[in-house]
């Protein structure tokens, strides 16, 4: 493992481990998972610079438009909870009934 | 080079997730995410590489645009007493993170010489064409019908968006 795998592999982990434990805001959540799909990017840029493929290089382009589709599906959620609930914690999507 | 490379991942790369996960309020998580887009660390880490196109769109398409939408989410999920990286829980866990990510690295790292940076530049001369923007050219040739399905995804998603937070008797939230 290279130091340059090491760098966007350990940010991925550190974006998983933030979104799976101790959330207290939805919108924190989201940016942790903003996070890895940038550590995403970032591998794959990296694959098409190491490896010298530039014919590859388009598909860091496609991933943060798909990436952008994730962010404003994920703030419109954050929306609609704030609508619904007054808040965004986590706490209180638990709630069967608001 | 290499020691300039190991100094800017080690110092920059990383704190900036740490500084995301380690469950601030979201203003200043907002702010971290800010800064682990455009932080130096993964510029020099990207322009190391060469591929200064890339860091290019990251930071005025992708950054500026969600820089925007993150900011003004943030007024949604305020409190009374935001917590920034001082307070005892965020510091715990920065703790946590950065002991983790040094494990990992005493881990991994002790196999690395200077030959791991094998496909850094030395950065002779400096030049404006790289081949990551001839590569990102290809997305509107070869690459069109990919570019349409990705523009319909995003058109899309602005249907589902509309949907999402219309919240009259239609749509997703029936309740307000």
């Amino acid at each position: 493992m290279t130091p340059s795998h090491f760098a966007f592999t350990s940010a991925f982990m550190l974006g998983l481990t933030g979104l799976a434990l101790h959330r207290y805001h939805l919108l924190s959540a989201l940016l942790c998972l903003e996070g890895m799909m940038l550590s995403l990017f970032i591998a794959l840029s990296l694959w098409t610079l190491q490896l010298d493929s530039t014919c590859f290089s388009a598909s860091p382009m496609l991933l943060l438009a798909f990436s952008a589709c994730e962010a404003s599906a994920g703030l419109a959620l954050l929306v609609a909870t704030a609508r619904t609930h007054g808040t965004d914690h986590l706490q209180s999507l638990n709630l069967l009934q608001c | 080079m290499c020691f300039i490379m190991y100094l800017i991942f080690i110092l920059f790369c990383l704190k900036d997730w740490v500084a995301v996960a380690s469950n601030p309020s979201p203003y200043f998580a907002a702010f971290g995410w800010l800064v682990s887009c455009c932080s130096m660390g993964w510029w020099g880490f990207w322009l190391g590489h060469g591929g200064p196109f890339l860091s290019l769109v990251l930071f005025l398409i992708y950054l500026g645009g969600m820089l925007v939408v993150f900011a003004y989410s943030a007024a949604l999920a305020a409190e009374p007493y935001p917590e920034a990286w001082g307070s005892w829980p965020v510091v715990v866990h920065m703790v946590v993170y950065m002991v983790g990510v040094v494990l990992a690295f005493v881990v991994f790292g002790g196999v690395w010489y200077e030959s791991s940076w094998v496909s850094v530049d030395e950065l002779g001369e400096f030049s404006v064409f790289r081949g990551d923007a001839g590569g990102v050219a290809l997305m509107y040739s070869s690459g069109g019908w990919m570019l349409i399905i990705s523009g319909w995804v995003l058109l899309l998603t602005l249907f589902v968006v509309l949907e999402l937070t219309r919240g009259l008797s239609r749509g997703a939230l029936r309740a307000v």
